[in-house]
């Protein structure tokens, strides 16, 4: 996953009516009407933060004309998080070669006189 | 085997966190990440090569390494030096480069070389939100973005 991507996901959920329409997405697809039930908000209001979360491709909605109801689509989520992961493995295995390196370099210096 | 351990990755902190005992004193570790002649023998995964390593290793200096992988993809990543004190610890900036060599998101790594007899204690960690310049304005939306994050994570 690009970085760009992870920022555009990461912004998406920078907000917290955002993450509240998310939340309520995770227990099942819902139309723009039942998503601003909860918020003291317009529907365009409403509507507007439903498109940067389509943008980022969190949440995909249906073509069916006036309801088109949301649901949320996981997966950039998940990037998001393996992206932590995949540093880790980075590192670890750098720290494995770095290990590795540094015995070498010692034997190397008991063998020829302890380099400064 | 050297003692290793890690945390913070999983549980979707905003940083990443490894300790490791290496079996060299700190003078030795500290070489090996600041002179470009050792960093670039170990920098990467298992089974990359580093082909091009320029480390101006000073408080502004800038860094920049390239690594090979071993199908023949080029990784470049760059960076600046915050902090040095020989041979204790190093704070500098990471990116990995996009097309035509500008850098993508800043991040900030932190490595501590700690004394233990003859071996030395190295925590690492790698902010992946908490950049030097945007640490204050990000720092709680980001943080709680991944606490979210987990939860949703963890429902689906």
């Amino acid at each position: 996953m690009s970085p760009d991507r992870l920022n555009v996901t990461f912004a998406a959920l920078a907000d917290p009516t955002r993450r509240a329409i998310l939340a309520r997405l995770a227990s099942g697809k819902a139309s723009v009407t039942e998503l601003a039930e909860p918020f003291e908000m317009s529907l365009p209001a409403v509507s507007k933060h439903l498109k940067v979360l389509e943008r980022a491709g969190l949440i995909a909605r249906g073509r069916e004309a006036q309801r088109r109801p949301s649901r949320l689509d996981a997966a950039p989520l998940k990037d998001a998080a393996d992206w932590l992961e995949d540093y880790r493995r980075f590192w670890e295995e750098s720290f494995d070669r770095l290990n590795d390196y540094l015995r070498e370099l010692q034997m190397k210096g008991k063998r020829h006189g302890r380099k400064k | 085997m050297a003692a290793r351990s890690s945390a913070g990755s999983k549980s979707a902190s905003r940083t990443l966190v490894i300790t490791r005992v290496l079996d060299a004193p700190p003078s030795l570790v500290f070489k090996a990440w600041t002179d470009p002649k050792h960093a670039a023998r170990w920098w990467g995964p298992k089974g990359f090569t580093t082909t091009y390593c320029k480390l101006d290793v000073r408080p502004g200096g800038k860094w920049r390494i390239c690594m090979r992988s071993p199908q023949g993809k080029d990784y470049w990543a760059q960076g600046v030096y915050r902090e040095i004190v020989e041979p204790e610890r190093l704070i500098f900036t990471w990116a990995w480069e996009k097309p035509k060599g500008r850098p993508g998101r800043e991040t900030l790594v932190r490595v501590n070389f700690a004394e233990l007899g003859e071996k030395t204690k190295l925590t690492f960690r790698h902010g992946v939100f908490e950049t030097v310049k945007d640490r204050n304005s990000h720092r709680s939306g980001w943080s709680q973005s991944l606490d979210r994050l987990a939860e949703y994570i963890a429902k689906g």
